[in-house]
């Protein structure tokens, strides 16, 4: 991997895994389109180099949020100290709802991470679902619109959900194991399901991809001493950077965006570059 | 519930020590190895059942 490689895929990664556009399926996907073939996805190096983009990623929605954080943090030490939930206390309801909505997605993970990756990891699969993920986007704000037409229900915020509610939205973060599925885009869908707005979907979506991505990179951070992965200190200090600002980048300007706007733009781009990888991958253009 | 969540905390602790210790390799990658990130999950939902226990136990605010 040359270090332009690194750093396009540093900031790439910082994006595309805020965007709805999923992370997974685009660094499979672009480096194939680009004929990039030097890169080797189970390479040591390479995995120590992901391992830092995650991390850089997860600090910056820590740093994004870190108020929001800081009060949660504390809402809840108070309440197990108190050994009594307070659902007058907002950042406690919302800390409570994050916690029961990582469950699923921790126990998923660790279970069908591995088999799932060995199965589905080729151009062409992530292709396809990164089409799907474009259909799941027009299909919920279908949804979305229909039950406010019929049913005229009103939006609840965050800490209006239920915790069977929260479950839910955690188990259509775990979609995000398929290459191709955005983790925001599922949370997103799900979180408008259950009668949140745009904004309170995608704030709740980035506050419970913080504690999986940071997780998931911190339980990774032995594969940096792997023999085999020869890390150079800069292109991980320079990606991990650049992955960082992308993230803050992205996650600020999708706080303004989904204040007024809706996910059938990026609907559109999944659905039309899946649609043309998968053909480009079917006709043996990229491999 | 609260005798539920203590039982489930303890059960979720030895299941940890088993896959950090390698006797159990179900829904692992590699078999007989240290299941490093099996552990943590696992001491992490024992850790959420003992909070889910306290929950159940707090005397009756007056």
């Amino acid at each position: 991997m040359t270090l332009a490689q690194a750093l396009f895929l540093a900031v790439l990664q910082g994006v595309s895994e805020l965007f709805p556009i999923s992370s997974l399926g685009h660094t499979i996907l672009v480096p194939a389109v680009l004929g990039w073939h030097n890169i080797d996805r189970s390479d040591p190096t390479f995995l120590a180099f992901v391992v830092v983009l995650h991390l850089g990623t997860a600090i910056a929605l820590l740093v994004f949020y870190r108020d929001e954080w800081i009060a949660i943090v504390k809402a809840l030490v108070a309440s197990v100290a108190r050994g009594k939930l307070d659902p007058a206390n907002r950042e406690e309801s919302i800390g409570w709802r994050l916690v029961v909505g990582t469950i699923p997605v921790g126990i998923l993970g660790v279970i069908l991470e591995a088999p799932v990756r060995h199965l589905f990891a080729s151009p062409a699969v992530a292709a396809a679902f990164l089409a799907v993920n474009g259909g799941i986007m027009f299909l919920g704000e279908y949804l979305r619109r229909r039950e406010r037409t019929a049913l005229d229900r009103p939006d609840i915020p965050i800490e209006g959900m239920s915790y069977g509610q929260s479950v839910l939205v955690g188990l259509a973060q775990s979609a995000a194991l398929l290459p191709g599925i955005s983790r925001s885009g599922a949370s997103i869908v799900a979180g408008l399901l259950c009668d949140l707005d745009h904004e309170s979907a995608a704030r709740y979506s980035f506050l419970l991809a913080t504690p999986v991505i940071l997780a998931a990179s911190l339980l990774e951070i032995p594969k940096l001493f792997a023999p085999g992965a020869h890390l150079v200190a800069f292109e991980a200090v320079a990606g991990g950077v650049l992955a960082a600002i992308a993230a803050y980048c992205s996650v600020a300007f999708l706080t303004r965006y989904f204040k007024n706007n809706d996910l059938r733009p990026f609907g559109w781009y999944c659905l039309i570059a899946g649609t043309v990888c998968f053909v480009l991958a079917r006709m043996g253009v990229i491999s | 519930m609260k005798v539920v969540a203590t039982l489930l905390a303890f059960f979720f602790l030895l299941l940890g020590l088993a896959y950090g210790l390698g006797y159990v390799n179900a829904f692992t990658s590699g078999a007989h190895s240290h299941h490093f990130t099996h552990l943590v999950v696992c001491w992490v939902l024992a850790l959420l059942c003992l909070v889910w226990a306290r929950f159940q136990g707090a005397p009756a605010r007056r």
